[in-house]
């Protein structure tokens, strides 16, 4: 009896006593507000997306092969190194890689570039700027955590074990790409959906939890639709609502493109971009405005 | 041997008695009482919307919302929580599974909605309204029904008529937490996709609130898109609704595909603001 007068007095309190776990709305306000973005590189990039790659969200990257995929994955993984004092997140990145197409010396490239750029905008600031040589390239590319996975066993495996990789602080998880083992060697496809439906909800519990950002870089393939064929994104329907944001790479005439897709809170928008020797940048030949679908 | 024989029409009496202080069955006079007080009907945030349903969202009531991916689905949902926490109806609880509850959609909703009365400013609004959205990540079938069991146990004892009583729950989406259990040879991820469905109707029934579950289509025969979660879960929900957007639009088109009072085929359309 005592037991229910006091369940009914917690609970009279607020609807808040009701469960353990659940937030209000407003206190998730004020955390979202103050959650740094992870930077791409493009300026334009970052408007449409609202200031860069939101952190505790999967977001999927997604266009046909030459468009830039993997540079913009390797730069993430670069960006989300930037110090605190220089406006980034300060952060370590987790790098597994299904297709083998991660270069080390391209990534030492994107680096230096990414340094050089940050000593130009803050070269006001350079008597009270601290350590500068923690912006050395290898310090860099010894924050960036990289697995190779050559199956699609190896792969569920690696993101078991990641969970117990992440104690430690990590930012930004870049998987590239995450469709490349699973469009071959499986015949039973109601398997392959349970698998990656588990994956990532495996994902999506990371995010939330270590409160980091998921990046998943996807293939295209040809669907046969009202009679013609069509671009989409491989692996199906199913796994099309497996993300909380999507961004679509495609080439405009000489230029490629974002075009965001799906997203909760950010309006569809495209903006152009350019893959440069220093990494993503923005287009520097004529000022393009972004363009509102 | 008498005495047993004594005993019996005791155990019987008893029997009656009991069943006759916890009644397993209403009459309907009772059942209309029961709708007229608590079954009413919560707005769903959009009058075109509302003007399709007659009314909006019914107490009581399972609602699906089907659509393809990026169609509106969650935007229908945080609109209509918005309206609920707006009106003061009752405090919202959103069942995250997806990572697509974002607090910075709600307050521009709310921001773009002119302010019911002026003597509140914007930034009270907002709090007013926000403290009543509850929102909790869920990934996992299993710790989804783990918190409706916890919810109905703190329902139960919580008053009727409280006004800050949880009026409408939100599952946003259902399809990826049984998506990993179901398709197996075995029937378990059905039987546990369909006990889910059966606690969600009974807690709405009980507990006088209004259950909002969004579903995703997959590919059906000759490339159609149906509903997921197969044939055993079409008759779980009260209500069905289907919405569809153009890509590059903001206006999305519904329809009604299964309701309980207004026939099926019906459609209508709304449009999301930025």
């Amino acid at each position: 009896m005592s037991a229910s007068i006091a369940m009914a007095e917690s609970s009279r309190s607020g609807a808040h006593a009701l469960l353990d776990g659940a937030q209000t709305a407003w206190d998730m306000l004020s955390e979202e507000q103050m959650q740094k973005p992870i930077t791409t590189g493009c300026e334009e990039l970052d408007t449409i997306l609202g200031g860069g790659i939101q952190c505790k969200a999967v977001t999927e990257i997604g266009g046909i092969p030459g468009i830039g995929k993997t540079q913009l994955g390797i730069q993430l993984a670069v960006n989300v190194q930037i110090p605190v004092q220089y406006g980034g997140l300060g952060g370590k990145a987790v790098y597994i890689d299904t297709e083998g197409s991660f270069m080390v010396e391209r990534a030492h490239q994107i680096i230096e570039g990414c340094i050089a750029d940050l000593f130009e905008k803050f070269e006001h600031r350079k008597q009270s700027l601290v350590c500068p040589y923690i912006l050395q390239p290898n310090s860099f590319l010894a924050n960036i955590f990289y697995f190779r996975v050559c199956s699609y066993t190896e792969q569920i495996a690696a993101v078991n074990y990641l969970e117990k990789f992440l104690e430690e602080h990590k930012d930004i998880i870049v998987v590239d790409s995450i469709t490349f083992h699973f469009r071959r060697d499986f015949d039973d496809l109601a398997m392959r959906t349970r698998v990656l439906g588990g994956m990532s909800s495996k994902l999506m519990r990371f995010t939330k939890k270590h409160n980091l950002a998921v990046v998943l870089l996807n293939q295209v393939t040809t669907k046969f639709v009202d009679g013609s064929f069509q671009l989409t994104l491989a692996l199906g329907d199913s796994w099309s609502h497996a993300c909380t944001n999507r961004i679509i790479l495609y080439w405009n005439g000489n230029e490629r493109h974002a075009y965001i897709d799906k997203s909760p809170s950010l309006r569809s928008a495209s903006a152009p971009f350019q893959v440069t020797s220093k990494g993503i940048r923005n287009v520097t030949s004529n000022c393009k405005r972004v363009r509102m679908m | 041997m008498g005495s047993v024989i004594l005993w019996i029409p005791f155990i019987i009496t008893s029997g009656i008695e009991n069943c006759s202080r916890q009644p397993p069955w209403f009459n309907g006079l009772e059942l209309l009482e029961d709708a007229k007080q608590n079954k009413h009907v919560l707005p769903s945030g959009c009058e075109g919307i509302d003007i399709l349903l007659e009314g909006g969202f019914r107490i009581g009531q399972l609602t699906e919302i089907v659509g393809p991916s990026s169609s509106g689905k969650t935007q229908m949902c945080l609109r209509s929580a918005l309206g609920v926490a707006d009106m003061n109806l009752g405090s919202v609880f959103f069942l995250d599974t997806c990572n697509s509850f974002s607090s910075n959609r709600i307050a521009s909703m709310i921001n773009q909605h002119t302010a019911t009365s002026v003597e509140e400013d914007g930034e009270t609004r907002v709090k007013r309204i926000m403290s009543r959205i509850l929102c909790q990540s869920v990934y996992d079938i299993f710790e989804l029904l783990d918190i409706l069991r916890q919810l109905e146990n703190r329902l139960s004892y919580q008053e009727k008529s409280n006004g800050n009583s949880i009026r409408l729950l939100i599952i946003d989406s259902i399809a990826t937490l049984v998506a990993p259990i179901l398709g197996s040879k075995n029937s378990q991820g059905r039987m546990l996709t369909i006990s889910t469905g059966i606690l969600l109707k009974r807690i709405a029934n009980d507990y006088n609130l209004s259950v909002l579950v969004t579903n995703q289509m997959v590919g059906g025969q000759r490339g159609h898109l149906k509903p997921a979660l197969g044939e055993s879960w079409k008759s779980i929900p009260h209500v069905q609704l289907l919405l569809s957007r153009d890509k590059g639009s903001t206006i999305c088109g519904i329809s009604i595909l299964k309701h309980t009072t207004i026939g099926s085929g019906r459609t209508g359309k709304f449009v999301i603001h930025n």
